[in-house]
């Protein structure tokens, strides 16, 4: 095969200096003229391998990590889903309909196994964040289960006594499950964002129809991101 | 100020020049003089297939005493900070100090091992084509009194070689600021065929940004028709293209140049990696 | 073709030229040593030494213009550092300055002037066929091998010696060809010389009281080898002080070498010829002598190669060595005269062993060079036993071989695969993280705290925006108190919170000093800057996983 010195090198996942020292050094089975390499694939995939480094050869897919940060807010309700209406008095009757009422569950042992971490975090501690609003999330990620990434919103009839930070009943929940404790964060800190700004607090309490939360929140997720770069 | 270029001082009057040359070279594109005020008379220069030894004329080492002011009187007259002073480190033998190689540019008079009566133009001393033949920087080759120059001339004869040299004005020029012109001569190939390569090459946009005029010499001989370059032009061009055999049996750019026109040269070897 | 057949091909082609040019120097030898036996009787016959001293001087310093050594230190440097590199001029310069200086009847041995000729036939021949480092450095081994080899008619202790002191490590790519040159230089020699030294036709019934008593050969060579190692150096140092020019010096050198050779002409040339008359029994100076010719030896030797002539160690340590050996020989007839003890050759013999071996730290070189000479395994016991006991003792007092002693004290010598060389390998620039973001010096501490969030590193370096020199670092400690202090966020510029004594690297330092500085400092990244501009970091953890690459690298072919 034949390749430059900088594609063999990102091949390599190596300085190029490292690898022309190494051509010229006799360490690697790779011939150079000029700034051209030539080589055998397979000689230098069982050298590579010997050698305990990475050998991507172009052409050969590399497998690209999926960027867990990349995640949005608005794509995560998208896949919890928004739901009026919850009659519960208590904190547990709440998470309880709360729950049943979440789609994207496939099995009902991760419904109950969800029930029963959203209340034991909430016994520990309040997820109430203040203003009337909560986020019930699992203190682990509940990876275990085949539970997707998702955030569900819900609006309660009755404001019901979560025992927040600040005293207030809370009128709406944020239940925020995560696949990893990354995205759990970056969705958080997301949320965190909008729900600092008084106009959306403002849009909340007003019960606003999906489309009008949906569309209000991707245009804060643009100014965040308008911010960061 | 990443990149760094070596010069070798003579404490003489042509030595101010030349290192004149250097402080101007390095001013205008913003490079740091690494100057090696020579403590003995020869080095070795450990390439990556050559090992190549310079016996300096005996006037490097002449006054030791006040080399170093003056180096540093020369190069700050010229607006530079204060130059580096290459320290030796590695020593072949207890007289015989190895210099680096991992310069970005390398000034050499052209001729470094004979007398400087020997100077002159049509001579270019043996050291100093191993040199270029074998480094991976380019060699400047100052003309004897300095002269700022004011534009760039690239040779371009369609080779590997001359391309590098293209690359290399193409920079040179972007960072300084200077027009750049481009001089073929034309032979066997076209005009056309020029244009195919600089286009094969993805040259094309650089060309026509900072490429002031690219002139094609139909008639005439080379060596008459060299008279066209700007007498303050420094002249870029790559050199053993063609393999050193050949070039030795029918002559090349190179030869031709350094025989006709006194300016400064600027010379691309072989193993010079070339970026835009 | 493959590699390693390759490398043999190659190794047996330069093994058969670096045999001839021994074959070619041992002849020139013979040619000066005929023509000038004449003059020999003459009362000026000092001045000899000294003319071929000067000459020889000249011709390296103004026709060759070679400015190096005597030959094997440059071959270990080259090898260690420059993958090989020799300069071609290297492989005949010194075949003739030593023609100059040993045939003109100064002490000195033509070993080295022929290891470096063979080995720089070896890396031109490397370099003319674009050969890479590691295949170069063989070769340049093969041609030291074949040479060696040759001049001894030794093809072990040539390729022994290769291995212990030229290339400093035993692996099977390099073994084989070495082999194969060794085999080729000493059949060069075998076809093209008629006169060789061989013991062959010696025989010696080594008994358990002479093993015994070679212990204290063993101490006694050891001691010898240190003196002489020692005086080398120090007649080297004197005349190096003295402001003349070299060829003068040479002169005066020589014409002293040759008043001693006046009164003990033993100790002129190379001195195989009093090799020969020793091992075989027919040497006749008793024990007082005898001391005073191993000093006379060592005198002239240490005059010769510090003075200015061309020439190795070899040749006078067999010598002296086998003055030692006598002489030890003699004390112990002497001081326990009722045992049988074996002929004083054996011991003549022995004592080269160990001069050899305490001298250059190279055991196994003496061991096979004495079987390689004698043919016969009669006397290995001793002979194992003074070259081992000899090394340790010499070691005691002499931290490194007389080869290596110079390049190990300038911190030069890097044995292959050691962190030294792994060291030496890495350059900085490969090393360099360049995934650092600067920020201006001028940045508000409360935009800073953006960027550090969108950042993964710890270290910011802060620069002029208009210069863009570097001006300091800041690391997230830095700034930690007044994280969550907002009105400090308007308030605060960058350059009030950095840090300006910062230690950092240029890109062309050397990364042992860099690792040393950073031990000095407790430090665990520096910036790397140059001509004031910020490069990148350099860190202990990158290193540490380029440390590995490169060291399984190095070691597994």
């Amino acid at each position: 095969m034949e390749l430059k010195i900088d594609e063999i090198s990102s091949c390599l996942e190596l300085p190029s200096t490292t690898v022309e020292r190494w051509v010229r050094q006799g360490r690697i089975p790779v011939k150079m003229i000029g700034d051209t390499c030539l080589f055998s694939d397979t000689a230098l995939r069982k050298w590579a391998e010997e050698h305990n480094l990475p050998y991507h050869p172009p052409g050969e897919q590399q497998q690209e990590k999926q960027e867990e940060t990349s995640e949005n807010l608005a794509d995560a309700i998208g896949r919890g889903g928004i739901y009026y209406h919850l009659s519960g008095q208590t904190v547990e009757e709440v998470i309880g309909e709360a729950v049943s009422a979440m789609k994207g569950i496939e099995s009902e042992s991760d419904r109950q196994a969800l029930y029963e971490s959203l209340v034991a975090r909430e016994q520990m501690m309040s997820t109430g964040i203040g203003n009337g609003v909560a986020v019930p999330h699992p203190r682990t990620p509940l990876s275990q289960t085949g539970i997707p990434t998702q955030i569900a919103v819900f609006f309660l009839d009755r404001p019901v006594d979560f025992k927040a930070v600040d005293k207030k009943p809370v009128y709406v929940l944020f239940v925020l499950v995560a696949a990893s404790s990354q995205q759990h964060l970056h969705l958080l800190s997301r949320l965190s964002y909008c729900l600092r700004d008084a106009t959306f607090l403002n849009l909340l309490s007003e019960v606003p129809a999906p489309e009008t939360l949906i569309t209000k929140i991707v245009e804060f997720e643009a100014r965040l991101s308008g911010g960061e770069g | 100020m990443e990149m760094q270029m070596l010069h070798i001082f003579r404490n003489t009057p042509l030595g101010r020049e030349t290192l004149l040359e250097s402080a101007y070279f390095c001013k205008r594109l913003d490079i740091l003089p690494v100057v090696y005020v020579p403590a003995y008379v020869k080095f070795l220069m450990y390439f990556e297939n050559d090992v190549v030894q310079v016996d300096l004329d005996g006037s490097y080492l002449r006054s030791p005493d006040t080399a170093r002011d003056h180096v540093v009187e020369i190069v700050e007259s010229m607006g530079l900070p204060a130059p580096k002073f290459l320290e030796l480190k590695h020593f072949t033998a207890s007289t015989l100090p190895d210099i680096p190689v991992d310069y970005d540019f390398m000034c050499c008079p052209r001729s470094i091992t004979d007398m400087s009566s020997k100077i002159g133009l049509g001579y270019i001393g043996p050291r100093v084509r191993r040199i270029v033949q074998n480094a991976r920087f380019p060699v400047y080759i100052p003309s004897a009194v300095f002269k700022p120059w004011q534009s760039l001339a690239v040779m371009f004869g369609g080779s590997a070689n001359a391309l590098k040299a293209l690359k290399l004005g193409i920079r040179l020029s972007r960072i300084s600021g200077f027009p750049l012109d481009v001089f073929t001569q034309e032979g066997r190939r076209k005009r056309k065929d020029y244009e195919d390569i600089i286009d094969s090459e993805g040259l094309g946009v650089e060309m026509d940004k900072y490429v002031r005029r690219w002139r094609f010499f139909e008639s005439r001989s080379f060596a008459e028709n060299l008279y066209e370059i700007p007498h303050d032009a420094l002249i870029v061009l790559g050199a053993y293209g063609h393999g050193l055999i050949k070039e030795l049996f029918f002559g090349s750019t190179m030869e031709t140049l350094q025989t006709v026109s006194p300016n400064s040269m600027l010379i691309v070897g072989p193993n010079y990696r070339a970026s835009v | 073709m493959d590699d390693r057949l390759l490398l043999i091909a190659f190794g047996a082609a330069v093994g058969v030229c670096s045999g001839l040019a021994a074959v070619a120097l041992s002849h020139g030898l013979v040619f000066m040593m005929e023509n000038l036996s004449v003059f020999r009787d003459y009362w000026w016959a000092f001045v000899l030494p000294g003319i071929g001293m000067a000459a020889s001087s000249l011709f390296l310093e103004k026709v060759v213009r070679e400015g190096a050594g005597h030959g094997v230190p440059e071959v270990v440097y080259s090898v260690s550092r420059h993958g090989g590199l020799l300069r071609l001029r290297s492989s005949f310069s010194r075949l003739i300055s030593n023609c100059l200086t040993i045939g003109s009847g100064a002490s000195a041995g033509p070993e080295a002037p022929v290891i470096i000729s063979g080995a720089s036939i070896g890396s031109n021949i490397s370099r003319l066929f674009s050969l890479n480092e590691r295949q170069r450095v063989t070769l340049v081994g093969c041609g030291s091998a074949g040479a060696l080899s040759a001049i001894f008619n030794a093809p072990v202790a040539g390729m022994v010696f290769t291995i212990e002191i030229i290339m400093g490590e035993w692996s099977a790519g390099n073994v084989v060809p070495i082999a194969v040159a060794s085999v080729a230089g000493a059949q060069v020699t075998r076809l093209l010389q008629t006169h060789q030294i061989s013991f062959t036709h010696l025989r010696f019934d080594v008994d358990v009281t002479s093993t015994l008593a070679a212990v204290g050969l063993a101490v006694l060579t050891a001691l010898i080898s240190v003196l002489f190692a020692r005086s080398l150096r120090y007649s080297h140092h004197i005349s190096e002080k003295i402001t003349l020019p070299v060829w003068v010096r040479a002169l005066i050198g020589g014409c002293m070498v040759g008043a001693i050779g006046l009164l003990l002409p033993g100790v002129l040339g190379e001195g195989y010829h009093s090799i020969q008359q020793m091992v075989e029994g027919a040497f006749a100076p008793g024990l007082a002598l005898m001391l005073l010719l191993v000093g006379a030896k060592i005198a002239a030797t240490a005059l010769t190669l510090g003075w200015g002539g061309s020439g190795g160690i070899f040749a006078p340590a067999l010598v002296i060595g086998s003055f030692a050996g006598l002489m030890y020989h003699r004390f112990i007839v002497l001081l326990l005269p009722g045992f049988s003890w074996v002929d004083e050759g054996c011991y003549a013999l022995l004592g080269m062993a160990g001069v050899i071996s305490g001298t250059m730290h190279a055991p196994l070189t003496g061991i096979f060079l004495i079987v390689d000479i004698t043919g016969r395994y009669e006397t290995i016991l001793p002979l194992i036993l003074v070259s081992a006991l000899s090394t340790t003792i010499s070691r005691v007092f002499e931290p490194a071989s007389f080869y290596l002693r110079e390049l190990v004290q300038k911190g030069q010598y890097l044995k292959p695969r050691t962190d030294a060389k792994v060291l030496a390998d890495l350059s900085i620039t490969e090393l360099v993280e360049k995934d650092c973001k600067t920020v201006p010096r001028n940045m508000l501490l409360g935009d800073f705290i953006k960027v550090v969030q969108d950042s993964h590193r710890n270290h910011f370096p802060v620069v002029d925006e208009q210069t863009g020199e570097f001006q300091g670092m800041i690391h997230l400690d830095d700034i930690r108190p007044y994280l969550l202090d907002s009105l400090m966020y308007e308030t605060v510029f960058l350059e009030q919170v950095m840090q300006t004594e910062v230690e950092t690297v240029d890109i062309h330092e050397d990364l042992s000093e860099v690792l040393d500085r950073m031990d000095a400092n407790g430090l665990f990244s520096m910036p790397v800057v140059s001509s004031s501009r910020f490069v990148g970091m350099i860190s202990k953890a990158t290193l540490l996983d380029k440390y590995r690459h490169e060291l399984m690298v190095q070691t597994m072919h």
